[in-house]
């Protein structure tokens, strides 16, 4: 934990958050313990962000509704995030 | 409102002089310069703000505590904003028109845009040369830039313990940043044997100011003991979903191998131009050491009439080279579009881009990356990410007598993920056994993955 992310929360999959406006959404959930973003569909292992400026899509997340990558984004109050780290019936 | 200007309604065709991709240092630099001389151009970035990778702004609360990052970005920015060019961000330029000219863009919304420009300047920069190996696609493991991005911009530790790994200049500062956040970093593991007397490091001699630079990094390393492992590379990461070792063997396998308990390990090969805009606008590109390299002038033209590249795009040079290609660049769309006030690059402007290249052609010869990284895999290890496929798979499918790397990436999916082969297409080409004569794979559409009705033309009202 960095000491950063005291200003604002984002919600994560039903969990408030907290973070720091203007964090990188990555860094943010990173930060706060959330390391793993989503399970590849092929293999159903675990992935991370990887690369950081948007070629992997490792971070590839649900925001606001929308799949956005992580890394691109920037951390907002009241974002609504949903991610792909636990198995789920739809996929 | 991230588009500036008075947009018109998504799917108008949006016209201007010179449509610039890319708003890093490249792109701003030629944006600036052009706008300058009078053109009317469109600047287009797929990220929130302008900057590219090194010129990544903080923002908020991170950038009112701990205050600006390179503020000679922020001050080109500003001056590219003030200079009357329109700047789009969070659009993607996902493909090309019939025309081969048009640009087909995905706006912040995902709203559908396209932009027909006199000119395209290609400036989508470099990306990190990543070379599979066994268990990098766990948690953990991640590029030397990520790392970098969230010590600088995030102020926040990739890790508690990490190792840096790779080949490249640019692991010494990721490795000081880790440092600077509070992150022990356990080794430096560099491939190569570059920090050692040679006749190829003395030809960096007559480059002092960038060897000062690197000798700054290392006296931080020293004075923090971290071991900067010289002729080792990373085999291995292991795991229970997630990254908690870490093993490395010496090239050659002279010492016995060892191991590190880390919970991250950034690593790469250093960088590899982003080509894929160039390649389906119809520019030629050609291949070294398996990555591909647009063919320019010298001075930003490449192959295919009204395109342009300047910047990492061009070829992996630096921040440096990167602002004065884009200059140059602009120079060269600004004399064939006939612009009034174009002129010659200022002498000295050139005698610099030379030097940089120089620099760079030194730096590259010092940090190759061995063939053997790749041919030596085991067949288990996972090479194209996104779609699980190992290199076993695909040396069976290049043994069935497959014609070209295409049929392989068919018969086995590699190269068929959101990435679309990005992270995996000069391993599958390597494994192939191509020795890198022809394209790793040919650029298609879309280049970035959007939303299928983005790919029809329709806006989202349209849909729902």
């Amino acid at each position: 934990m960095s000491g950063e992310r005291d200003d604002t929360a984002v919600c994560v999959d039903g969990v408030e958050v907290p973070a720091a406006v203007g964090q990188s959404l990555a860094g943010a959930l990173h930060d706060a313990g959330i390391r793993v973003l989503r399970r590849n569909l092929v293999t159903d292992e675990p992935r991370a962000p990887f690369c950081g400026m948007g070629v992997c899509f490792e971070c590839e997340v649900s925001v606001d509704g929308r799949l956005r990558r992580a890394c691109q984004l920037h951390v907002r109050p009241g974002m609504v995030v949903s991610t792909g780290r636990e198995h789920d019936d739809e996929r | 409102m991230s588009v500036d200007g008075d947009p018109r309604p998504a799917g108008a065709i949006e016209r201007c002089d010179v449509a610039v991709v890319g708003g890093g240092p490249a792109g701003l630099s030629a944006a600036l310069h052009l706008a300058r001389l009078g053109a009317y151009v469109i600047l287009l970035d797929e990220a929130e703000e302008l900057g590219g990778q090194y010129f990544k702004r903080r923002q908020g609360s991170v950038l009112a505590k701990h205050g600006d990052f390179r503020p000679e970005g922020t001050s080109l920015i500003s001056a590219v904003r003030a200079s009357g060019v329109r700047c789009w961000t969070e659009c993607s330029v996902w493909g090309v028109g019939e025309d081969e000219r048009t640009l087909l863009v995905a706006g912040p919304e995902d709203e559908p845009r396209s932009v027909s420009a006199r000119a395209v300047l290609v400036a989508t920069g470099g990306y990190e040369r990543s070379i599979p190996f066994s268990g990098w696609q766990l948690p953990g493991v991640v590029t030397p830039g990520y790392a970098l991005h969230l010590a600088t911009c995030d102020r926040i530790p990739v890790g508690q313990r990490a190792v840096v790994a790779g080949t490249g200049p640019f692991l010494l500062p990721v490795s000081c940043a880790l440092l600077d956040v509070g992150v022990e970093v356990a080794a430096v593991v560099e491939v190569n044997r570059p920090y050692r007397p040679s006749l190829r490091v003395a030809a960096a001699l007559a480059h002092p100011a960038r060897l000062a630079e690197f000798a700054s990094y290392r006296a931080v390393l020293a004075r923090r003991k971290v071991p900067l492992l010289q002729g080792w590379q990373v085999v291995e990461a292991n795991g229970s979903g997630a990254l908690e070792r870490v093993r490395i063997e010496s090239v050659g396998g002279r010492e016995a191998g060892r191991e590190y308990d880390v919970d991250a390990l950034a690593v790469a090969y250093g960088f590899r131009p982003a080509t894929e805009l160039v390649r389906l606008l119809g520019a030629r590109c050609e291949v070294r050491q398996g990555d591909l390299f647009p063919r320019t002038d010298g001075r930003g033209r490449t192959t295919a009439e009204g395109v342009y590249v300047a910047g990492e795009s061009a070829g992996i040079a630096g921040v440096h080279v990167a602002r004065l290609r884009g200059e140059v660049t602009a120079a060269s769309i600004a004399a064939d579009l006939g612009l009034p006030g174009a002129a010659e690059p200022a002498r000295a402007t050139l005698r610099r881009l030379r030097r940089g290249e120089a620099f760079s052609a030194v730096t590259a010869d010092l940090y190759p990356v061995p063939d053997s990284l790749i041919s030596g895999l085991c067949d288990g290890t996972v090479i194209c990410r996104c779609e699980g496929v190992t290199a076993g798979q695909i040396r069976a499918a290049d043994a069935v007598g497959w014609n070209d790397r295409n049929s392989v990436k068919g018969a086995t999916r590699a190269g068929m993920g959101p990435c679309q082969g990005r992270e995996c297409a000069p391993a599958v080409a390597a494994l192939c056994g191509a020795s890198g004569s022809t394209e790793p794979f040919p650029a298609r559409m879309p280049i970035k993955p959007v939303p299928i009705r983005v790919a029809m033309g329709e806006s989202a009202e349209e849909v729902s």
